[in-house]
């Protein structure tokens, strides 16, 4: 774990490719120019990083029609040191966050886990593992995640199996994170474990997928998820390729947005192109919103009457007496203003 | 323990459903990590209904602690509570540690089912950092689980700690006599600390819920009489009743006389028309 910033790190971050031939292509698109093709359309996030994010980010995501996310307890960037950090943060994750993001309308859930790269740290995470069933029995948890492998290592596999243990006696859906590196055998290697532990493979949503991983997740029988991620995990045109290929049955997209360079509207921005590419409306509802509900709706924490009713955000709530609102600022405010009030 | 359990129990199992009740009695013989969880997952088992509440019966719902109501609870609270009372009580050092965490890992519901078991919890004096952290916290539906109907505060804080909560009660515009033991904890420094409350009030051309001013009417003195005056002179209802309680409260003869210019409130007072419950507004 990089915590000597003078040697050199053993996790790259999600930006450091291992494929450096791939070059990305753009192509700018304004939001007025993309946003009659999804009109309408209802989205769901199943993994995005909230807590990194900002309110433009929600104000954005709102006005593109997602109406709730799933943000998975992860790596904040840095290693936690000690439990409190660990306590503060997973209970920001079913508090804070959760109000923060009902502020702008859009439903909030989380999943809950000790994520692979702490795991190496065995004192801290055996710390962990003793508060986390306190988290993932909490009201709106939909999962154990994100949990599986980053380094491959012997303690990353024992927290893994452990997590796999409490998601089934909590009947909790598990959320795995597949490594970026050596990515297929870990892949091979987080689904061949969960099936050991006898979790049943439509309650297993196998995330990060690519060409090389997507048709043996589903031969298995599992969930296979995406990230719309620039330049390290899937461009959405690939996606688009992929859905084709492979259609929607237990397909579904995420934006994994977190504090690194990375989208939150990946999922708009991807049904705009399926649309441009005349996938059919139907699946891309099915992979942009309905197969994330069905996989996490086994948690029994979802209710979609939730985020299907068109409800406006009560601009004066508080959660425990604070406000996003500073002094009588209003939730919606002008972008285009210069002058800010 | 015995009785707070029994008593608790036969409520509890009246209010739940067989399934309900089947999966609480599990949690019953479970170990602390099992039950702690259980306090936790609640929700996921137990119906949010509220709780039918007779307070006809049920007045003393623990025969040995009034005071103590579960009315207006939801089911999962009160069984929350239920579950937090089969905690194994040995070791001390154990039992506390366990509370704690559950203190440090609870979201809003859960906080609020902690405070309410409070008085019902072996070593209380343990807890009371925690009560009066929670009276400093912004948290509405926390403030109200220690500061309201609870009968903790009134057993166990000292009088600093006693008479904030009654301030911030009434700085919240809460109702004051939701408090339990209010009357028995009347003070004269709380009294002197109203008193500037409502000058400031005052000055800042405000009013204060009429209601406060029992919290005063034993302690007046001298320097008080042109405020009742004043409040006599209201055009609110409640406060010129209030200044008669207060005035009929006050043994100095100076304040009697300002009464007796008021016959008809001095009148239903002395019936027992007219007393401090009459201007119990709850507004929340």
């Amino acid at each position: 774990m990089c915590q000597n910033p003078n040697e050199p790190s053993k996790n790259p971050s999600h930006f450091e490719s291992s494929n450096t031939t791939e070059e990305p292509t753009h192509r700018d698109l304004l939001w007025e120019e993309y946003q009659n093709l999804i009109e309408g359309m209802r989205f769901f996030d199943p993994h995005i990083h909230m807590v990194s994010r900002t309110t433009d980010d929600y104000q954005m995501m709102a006005k593109a029609g997602i109406v709730a996310i799933i943000e998975p307890a992860f790596w904040v960037g840095q290693p936690r040191t000690g439990l409190a950090s660990f306590k503060d943060y997973y209970s920001s994750l079913v508090g804070w966050e959760r109000f923060r993001s009902s502020q702008f309308g859009i439903k909030h859930y989380c999943t809950m886990g000790l994520n692979s790269r702490e795991a190496n740290n065995e004192r801290l995470a055996e710390e962990v593992m003793e508060i986390l069933p306190l988290f993932a029995y909490k009201e709106g948890v939909v999962g154990i995640g994100e949990i599986g492998f980053d380094d491959q290592t012997v303690l990353e596999e024992k927290y893994y199996r452990l997590q796999l243990e409490l998601a089934k006696k909590a009947k909790l859906p598990v959320q795995i994170h597949t490594p970026h590196r050596d990515k297929k055998r870990g892949t091979e290697r987080s689904m061949s474990i969960a099936l050991e532990h006898g979790l049943d493979p439509s309650w297993v949503v196998v995330d990060h997928n690519n060409e090389e991983t997507v048709k043996s997740v589903l031969d298995q029988g599992f969930w296979a998820a995406f990230t719309i991620y620039p330049f390290t995990k899937m461009g959405n045109e690939r996606m688009v390729a992929v859905v084709e290929k492979y259609g929607s049955e237990r397909i579904m997209i995420n934006s994994s947005a977190d504090w690194g360079i990375s989208d939150p509207l990946a999922i708009p921005k991807t049904a705009a192109l399926m649309k441009q590419r005349g996938i059919p409306s139907d699946v891309i509802r099915m992979v942009t919103y309905q197969n994330a509900i069905d996989a996490f709706s086994k948690s029994g924490q979802i209710d979609v009457a939730d985020f299907e009713i068109e409800f406006q955000p009560d601009p004066n709530a508080k959660f425990h007496g604070n406000s996003i609102l500073r002094g009588g600022q209003q939730p919606v405010i002008s972008k285009n203003s210069l002058l800010i009030q | 323990m015995e009785n707070i359990l029994t008593n608790l129990t036969q409520f509890l199992f009246e209010e739940t459903s067989v399934a309900e009740r089947a999966w609480l009695e599990v949690q019953a013989q479970s170990n602390a990590l099992e039950l702690m969880t259980a306090f936790v997952a609640a929700p996921r088992f137990i119906s949010k209904k509220n709780v039918t509440y007779d307070s006809q019966v049920r007045e003393n719902l623990i025969s040995h602690l009034p005071g103590f109501q579960a009315d207006g609870w939801n089911l999962v609270r009160l069984s929350r509570v239920w579950l937090l009372l089969h905690l194994e009580s040995e070791p001390k050092e154990q039992f506390i540690k366990n509370i704690e965490t559950l203190f440090d890992t609870a979201e809003l519901n859960e906080l609020v089912a902690l405070y309410s078991a409070l008085p019902l919890l072996p070593y209380p004096w343990e807890w009371l950092a925690r009560a009066t952290d929670a009276v400093r916290s912004n948290m509405g539906f926390v403030f109200d689980a220690i500061s309201l109907k609870n009968p903790y505060p009134e057993l166990y804080f000292p009088e600093a700690a006693w008479n904030q909560l009654v301030l911030k009660t009434i700085f919240n515009g809460k109702p004051i006599h939701w408090i339990y033991g209010l009357e028995r904890r009347k003070n004269k420094e709380l009294s002197i600390s109203i008193f500037d409350f409502i000058s400031e009030r005052y000055a800042a051309g405000r009013k204060v819920p009429a209601q406060v001013w029992r919290l005063v009417g034993s302690f007046v003195e001298e320097s008080t009489y042109p405020k009742l005056v004043q409040l006599f002179a209201s055009k609110e209802k409640e406060e010129r009743e209030a200044a008669a309680l207060v005035c009929f409260e006050s043994k100095n003869p100076q304040f009697r006389s300002l009464l007796s210019k008021y016959p008809e409130l001095e009148l239903s007072i002395q019936n027992g028309d007219l007393d401090w419950s009459k201007l119990e507004s709850i507004s929340e």
